[in-house]
């Protein structure tokens, strides 16, 4: 079990010490049950953080905004900065290790376990509360949550409540740390790896065609999903510019020929091509934190897509993302014994 | 800059691309692309009234960009970009449509094909119209070559380079030159003996002043790129300095170890302390570190007290060497299908079923056995002996699929030396067919046949046993139609040969490519057979494919004359159409390091890629790889590819 005291204490000796600049972790939500980040500066407030399974964000994203803010500073504050990381999370953090946005000497990982049990999916959660609302939720043991609503505690089984990715996850203590809490549990008692996957795989192609083409048909290119992943911290995205990335080095030339692969219009052809190309964008690098199909307001199953593509990886070239960051990364590697003939 | 007058030149091939493809039409269509001024099509673009047509072109009607199209870009696009220059125009702003290979040749349904070489053409246009007019990197070159493997390809390639006056580097991985071609007794068709006239060559690598050798040594590392590679050789620890070396073999006589002498295939011990051949080069003794009993510490000592030269050292360390050189010859050599690959032949379980090279020492005056050709198991004359070809060749569900070329050829010596040998013994050849092309080759197998009563079955032996001290060979004659049993008193396969097994590993070091069965891959095998698909890397002998000793030196020769030519200039041009990156992209993820084959792009301070241009080949890889799209090549640019794209979907 980790006990928040034991946090919030590491916490305040990092701030008050003055080794890391910031404290990402997660407070009280004002909207609702879930937890919120926090961006804890003053080891007077380390006592707002919170743990609990409502910490559903992956705080990686602000890792990267962080830098990108910091490439504006004059004078920026290059202390380290300690991030609160799930299981999922701290991959995350390798991933983005791997691809050199910031150095090891950057982040100090507070790792936390989330033993046998994970986050909470706030659809299922109201679902199981039929009506009722939540107010908070605790873990009740190995397999269900003690959650408090106005009219009392109720008991929920975590399978019914727990979201996608946890009860499918492989990695729910985190791999890489600078310091950990809570015990690492081989059997959480869930589905396989990849199980959801493997029923939509299962349906025809036809029928497979006509359930994403329905998805597709509703999204509304809010870019919700491309805002909230650590990894798409691109300075201009290649499949749909909304911001150009324009500096002292463009050229007129580039500035008038700037590629238009898909269009404006968020119709199916055009919004099954922005996801398509970023699920290929992601092959070797999502770490299925799910953030991108929780925070998407038509409830398009993206998870889906990125978990395909982490499966090829695995099953093609044997390759698991954000478990060694100094491994070299999936579409720039190569290997002797690739398992594929024509390479020799 | 986009170009707004281009030229398009549609050829017909002949009727190579005209049968298949409508090229008036093409011609005709192309005219009214916008931006271009100017089309024609022409029966032979690439003859010398159609060159000069495209230079009459471009002058008349200004152009500033070209598309020829016509066949495959490896063929023709040099040409037509020594057009353009010619006319004035920067070759970088000439592109090949290849409507040949890709369209008119693979197609049958002329519609078709001409709706694809339309396609095909304006995409090309689109791509040239924003070509950059490009200007060739100049290198300077490093006049030194380096040739890897000292069997005959090795020594003929050093011999014709250090003649024409430039310092080599000879890399040898055994002790000693000479390769598998010292093991050999007499080469046909005119049955000289090896020995006598590779040793004259071995000498004169050793005296030529301009020859570097190294042996016992191996290639580990290879940077930079063609006119400046940089080699790192390791050499094994030499405990027998070569200079002191007097050759009394007093060594010999101590050194409590034998060991099976690799070089007489196995027929022979030797000592840990030993001289491969008597004519080995360099002239010393060697000490092997694997069979003595203990150099560290040393546990032994026996040689080193009884050498009067005092010329062996215990404490020598492995060396390393950094060599720059322009030019690097690979010729690694073959081996020998191991015998244990056949099962069916005893799977090398039998002591009287040898390979060839075995054979070759039996036969040979310093071999096994001082030139008499004895069984190995009991030292007893066999007076009949079973000859199979193709064992391991031709076979393509259980062994090679290849056929190893010159096992014809040396089987029929065999046959022939074992009667000069054994005059009252008999000689059996299983063949599948009998393939003896080459000069003198045929009338060398005849003669095998009439004055030296060698019997050819035709036929395979499917199976091959010991019985009672004797081998039984289990065969069918398919000419008579009948099986045929042989009680024979040894049999001798003729292994195919495959590629050395250090290749796998040189090629890797090399970065050259290997072909199907493991030899190391010609650029293209009619026209640049002893160039490898890496400029400044070339090949030689039987590494690059199975081949006899004129053969080797033919190709030997062949590509030192080609070295000789590369390193013949100042300066080399190497192609400016490299990577370029778009720093506002970059974000320094170092995916493109990672992927580039080349090594030619690291991370600057500020974080961001940087190609060293004379590295880069333009292959792309990096483009393919990167996320963020930062960066490009040049003249294929992504937004010539999405141009090309829409052209070709008829957007």
């Amino acid at each position: 079990m980790v006990d928040i005291v034991n946090i919030r204490a590491h916490a305040k000796d990092l701030l008050e010490k003055g080794t890391v600049k910031m404290v990402l972790g997660y407070q009280r939500g004002t909207a609702g049950v879930l937890a919120e980040p926090a961006f804890i500066t003053d080891a007077g407030q380390a006592d707002h953080l919170v743990w609990d399974p409502t910490c559903v964000q992956n705080l990686a994203l602000y890792l990267v905004n962080e830098k990108k803010a910091q490439s504006h500073q004059r004078d920026p504050d290059t202390r380290p900065i300690a991030i609160i990381a799930k299981g999922c999370d701290s991959r995350a953090v390798a991933v983005l290790l791997q691809e050199r946005h910031f150095e090891r000497k950057d982040v100090h990982v507070i790792g936390v376990s989330c033993g046998t049990l994970g986050v909470v999916d706030k659809n299922k959660l109201s679902k199981a509360l039929n009506g009722r609302v939540a107010t908070k939720v605790e873990p009740h043991g190995t397999d269900s949550f003690k959650v408090t609503t106005a009219e009392g505690f109720v008991d929920v089984a975590a399978a019914d409540v727990l979201a996608d990715r946890c009860l499918e996850c492989a990695c729910a203590y985190p791999a890489m740390h600078d310091v950990v809490f809570g015990e690492k549990h081989e059997d959480r008692g869930y589905p396989a790896r990849f199980t959801a996957l493997g029923q939509l795989e299962a349906k025809s192609e036809d029928e497979r065609w006509a359930y994403w083409e329905g998805h597709f048909n509703r999204c509304l290119r809010c870019y919700a999903c491309r805002s909230v992943c650590p990894m798409c911290y691109c300075p201009e995205c290649v499949v749909d510019s909304i911001e150009l990335m324009v500096d002292p080095t463009t050229s007129a030339d580039e500035k008038a020929n700037r590629i238009k692969w898909i269009e404006r219009s968020a119709v199916a052809s055009e919004n099954s091509m922005y996801h398509l190309v970023r699920a290929i964008h992601l092959a070797g690098r999502c770490i299925d934190c799910a953030e991108c199909e929780r925070v998407c307001p038509v409830d398009i199953p993206i998870r889906m897509l990125n978990n395909k593509l982490e499966k090829e990886a695995k099953d093609m070239f044997g390759y698991e993302p954000g478990l060694d960051p100094e491994l070299p990364s999936l579409v720039a590697s190569f290997r002797d014994d690739d398992p594929n003939s024509f390479i020799r | 800059m986009t170009a707004r007058r281009t030229g398009v030149f549609v050829c017909h091939c002949g009727t190579n691309i005209a049968a298949t493809v409508d090229v008036k039409r093409v011609a005709v269509e192309m005219g009214q692309e916008e931006g271009v001024v100017f089309s024609k099509d022409y029966v032979y673009m690439c003859s010398d009234p159609g060159q000069s047509s495209v230079i009459k072109a471009i002058q008349d009607n200004q152009l500033d960009g070209v598309v020829i199209s016509c066949c495959t870009p490896t063929l023709h696009e040099k040409t037509f970009r020594d057009v353009s220059t010619e006319a004035g125009l920067n070759p970088f702003r000439c592109e090949i449509a290849n409507i040949r290979e890709q369209c008119a040749w693979v197609h049958s349904n002329r519609d078709e094909a001409t709706e694809k070489a339309l396609k095909i053409t304006t995409s090309a246009i689109r791509r040239v119209q924003n070509n950059e007019a490009l200007t060739p990197i100049g290198v300077p070159v490093t006049r030194r070559a380096m040739v890897i493997g000292g069997g005959i390809a090795g020594i003929q390639a050093s011999l014709d380079l250090a003649n024409a006056g430039l310092d080599v580097v000879l890399v040898e991985k055994q002790p000693t030159l000479g390769g598998h071609m010292l093991q050999l007794s007499e080469t046909f068709p005119t049955l000289d003996c090896s020995q006598c006239i590779l040793s004259p060559k071995m000498v004169e690598v050793s005296k030529n002043k301009k020859i570097k050798l190294l042996t016992d040594a191996e290639v580990t590392e290879v940077s930079g790129f063609v006119g400046n590679f940089k080699v790192k050789v390791k050499q094994k620890a030499q405990y027998v300095d070569p200079e002191l070396c007097k050759l009394c073999d007093d060594c010999t006589h101590v050194c409590p170890v034998v060991v099976p002498n690799e070089y007489d295939q196995g027929l022979t011990g030797r000592r840990a302390i030993f001289i491969p051949y008597a004519q080995a080069i360099p002239a010393s003794f060697n000490l092997d570190e694997k069979s003595c009993l203990g150099l560290n510490p040393v546990v032994c000592g026996k040689c080193a007290d009884v050498c009067e030269a005092q010329a062996i050292n215990y404490d020598v360390k492995p060396k390393t060497y950094e060599e720059d050189v322009g030019a690097i010859v690979v010729a690694t050599g073959f081996d020998l299908y191991g015998l244990e690959n056949m099962g069916e032949y005893g799977m090398g379980k039998y002591e009287d079923v040898l390979d060839g090279l075995a054979f070759e020492r039996l036969c040979s005056a310093s071999g096994a056995t001082g030139g008499h050709v004895l069984r190995p198991s009991d030292h007893k004359e066999p007076k009949e002996v079973v000859f199979i070809q193709c064992a391991g060749s031709r076979d393509p569900e259980n062994h090679c699929a290849y056929c190893s070329k010159i096992c014809c050829m040396y089987t029929a010596k065999h046959a022939m030396l074992y009667k000069h040998h054994v005059p009252d013994g008999q000689a059996y050849i299983f063949y599948i067919d009998i393939r003896s092309g080459g000069k003198g080759y045929e009338e060398f197998v005849q003669r095998g046949m009439e004055k030296d009563g060698t019997v050819y079955l035709r036929g395979r032996v499917s199976k091959v046993f010991e019985k009672d001290g004797k081998i039984k060979v289990m065969g069918v004659d398919t000419l008579a139609g009948r099986t045929i049993e042989i009680d024979a008193d040894m049999v001798v396969l003729a292994l195919a040969m495959q590629p050395s097994k250090g290749t796998a590993d040189v090629a890797k070091t090399l970065k050259i490519g290997r072909d199907k069965d493991g030899f190391l891959a010609e650029a293209h095998p009619k026209l640049r057979p002893v160039e490898s698909v890496t400029a400044g890397i070339f090949l030689a002998g039987a590494a690059q494919g199975p081949k006899d000793i004129p053969e080797t030196v033919c190709q030997a020769s062949a590509a030192a004359a080609k070295v000789i030519q590369l390193l013949s200039k100042e300066q080399l041009e190497h192609s400016p159409a490299v990577a370029n990156v778009r720093l506002s992209h970059c974000t320094g993820c170092e995916m493109c390091v990672d992927a580039c084959p080349y090594e030619a792009i690291s991370l600057t301070g500020g974080g961001k890629a940087y190609v060293n241009e004379v590295l880069c080949e333009g292959c792309g890889t990096c483009q393919a790889t990167c996320l963020r799209a930062a960066i490009d090549v040049k003249n294929i640019t992504q937004l010539q590819i999405f141009d090309m794209i829409n052209a070709s979907i008829g957007g």
